[in-house]
């Protein structure tokens, strides 16, 4: 890769009291790359994630958007900066509509003052969208509570589709989901990246991680002990790196 | 392709009888029922109660918990929660006594400083709560115990009179529409429900009360403020409080800083009406029709001669039959 990376990590770290739960991790995503993110329970991937999120806030180390420094105070801040994170619990507010939640924090409203809600073009616009991705799910109107894990997962990808990402976080997305469905998440994942959008997905399916990404990052203790490229690494290899930390 | 999609959005919104009963809407519905049901009761039981008279006086009786009831309704669909209604009504009251009695600000001036005390205790709740993370139930029970102090230290633990007839009138004129005479203090309440209602179905503000409610991390995770929003539905719980504050005074003639608080009753009136104290739920409508509930039960019973001992039996029977149902439909 070459060129500007549109996210750097440099020497990340995040402390809590005495542990160290990411330590000195760099890390550059390029437009249009997909890297996944491996290591055993508790090796700090989710960790290194929502401090790109700005769900945390690092203790150490700067990050950088096409080159330039960056602070996420609030989850805010990262979505700004065209950062979208779907998180392995997906986010979702259960007791609202499917519609509701792909447009949760951009709603559309009419009058400044009042801000009322555009109920009706909010519904044909996630209609739109979610026929576009090939999303099953039949009505905007479905309260989460009622949806299967899949249309969740649907839900949460749509919301991600709609904001328009340049980097796109994806933490443990087929945990929940069937054969079908985990088919549909990598191929979406793929156009994603035709898009030109960057990926980060954190997954224990090495299946899926050799199919779709083009580099792969193993995190050990807290700390990233190496980065592979997808095409010049095998299965047992990675494996290996994260159960022994070394070949 | 069109067509079938618009086929199953139909399908999926077509009526089902089991899922209508588990919904918010279903709790409006079914305690209508309810509400009808103890009126025709009542009906047969006392020639005096199926009277427009008897209804005004129902209406004015509940107007205060109703007002209070219907601000807290937004606060508790958030999943907060207000045990400092009461003292903040006592000190509103006693505010304004003292505004009107001590100043020349008038009734904008009262009905002001009583709103500003509202506003300022639900701040300081609302900041301790979201900011420090700090129990709701344990903050606002403290505040409760700080406002009545407060209050008794300013009025030197005696009544404050009210004389301007204006300010009265906000307690105790009716309204006359045709034959009926509506008393005031109901009309507030109407208001009050008509205004919060609007807000919690149609605007941004509404939407995100119920999204706070549901899940405040993906509110958050999803670039909503949450702690500001959680800190402005204290606040108008506060100015709710302090407004049914102001209304019974008026109705009462005096700034009143003692008495027991009537938080319970209207936090037992939002949960009747569907809100659940787990937050995501409810409507204001199920407030309203859950006040009308138990202020036609006690009139009904006041008018049989039932002494208001075992009215008091009955109110707290009512909440916990509402809250067995809602557990059970559950299952259906």
């Amino acid at each position: 890769m070459q060129g500007t990376p549109f996210l750097e990590a440099r020497n990340i770290g995040k402390r809590y009291g005495g542990l160290h739960a990411v330590r000195d991790v760099n890390l550059s995503i390029y437009p249009g790359e997909v890297i996944g993110i491996v290591g055993d329970n508790g090796a700090g991937k989710s960790t290194f994630i929502k401090m790109l999120a700005g769900d945390h806030q690092p203790t150490s180390g700067e990050l950088l958007i096409e080159g330039s420094p960056v602070r996420f105070a609030h989850p805010r801040d990262a979505k700004q900066a065209q950062i979208e994170t779907i998180y392995q619990d997906l986010a979702l507010c259960e007791n609202l509509s499917v519609m509701d939640n792909i447009f949760l924090g951009h709603e559309l409203t009419r009058n400044p003052v009042l801000r009322l809600l555009q109920r009706t073009k909010m519904h044909t616009e996630s209609r739109v969208l979610l026929d576009d991705l090939g999303i099953g799910i039949p009505s905007t109107h479905e309260l989460v509570v009622n949806l299967s894990g899949g249309q969740r997962q649907a839900t949460a990808l749509a919301r991600v589709a709609k904001a328009g990402a340049k980097l796109i976080i994806l933490d443990e997305p087929s945990a929940a989901l069937g054969v079908r469905e985990t088919r549909a998440l990598l191929d979406l994942i793929l156009r994603f990246r035709t898009q030109g959008k960057s990926i980060l997905v954190i997954s224990h399916e090495m299946r899926d991680v050799f199919e779709i990404t083009d580099r792969i990052a193993i995190f050990k203790r807290g700390e990233l002990i190496a980065i592979k490229r997808t095409k010049e690494t095998t299965p047992d290899e990675i494996v290996s790196l994260i159960i022994r930390g070394r070949q | 392709m069109t067509q079938s999609v618009t086929q199953t959005d139909r399908n999926a919104g077509g009526f089902n009888l089991f899922r209508f009963a588990r919904s918010q809407e279903g709790v409006v519905v079914f305690l209508l029922v309810a509400l009808m049901i103890i009126v025709a009761v009542f009906s047969t039981a006392s020639p005096y109660f199926f009277d427009v008279r008897n209804g005004m006086n129902i209406g004015r009786a509940i107007s205060i918990i109703g007002i209070a009831s219907a601000f807290t309704t937004l606060l508790m669909i958030a999943g907060g929660l207000d045990l400092s209604i009461g003292a903040v009504m006592n000190a509103a009251g006693v505010v304004a006594a003292i505004v009107l009695s001590e100043t020349s600000l008038g009734i904008g001036g009262a009905i002001a400083a009583a709103v500003a005390v509202g506003a300022l205790v639900g701040w300081v709740n609302g900041m301790f709560i979201a900011k420090l993370g700090i129990n709701p139930l344990i903050m606002t029970i403290a505040m409760q115990f700080i406002v009545r102090g407060l209050t008794l230290g300013l009025a030197a633990s005696a009544s404050k009179v009210i004389v301007d007839p204006m300010f009265l009138a906000i307690g105790q004129s009716y309204f006359h529409i045709g034959p009926l005479s509506i008393p005031a203090p109901l009309l507030w309440m109407l208001l009050a429900m008509l205004v919060l209602w609007f807000v919690l179905r149609f605007t941004l503000f509404g939407k995100y009360v119920y999204a706070v409610g549901g899940k405040a991390s993906a509110c958050r995770r999803a670039g909503i403020n949450v702690n500001v929003i959680t800190i402005q539905l204290y606040m108008l719980s506060g100015i709710g409080a302090a407004l049914a504050g102001v209304v019974l005074a008026a109705i009462q003639g005096a700034g009143i800083p003692y008495g027991a608080g009537s938080e319970l009753s209207v936090i037992s009136a939002v949960i009747l009406g569907g809100v659940s104290l787990a937050g995501g739920v409810g409507l204001i409508e199920g407030t309203l029709i859950a006040v009308l509930l138990v202020g036609v039960l006690k009139n009904g019973m006041t008018l049989m001669g039932i002494s208001s001992v075992f009215q008091m039996v009955a109110e707290g029977l009512v909440l916990v039959g509402a809250v067995t149902l809602d557990r059970l439909k559950r299952r259906l």
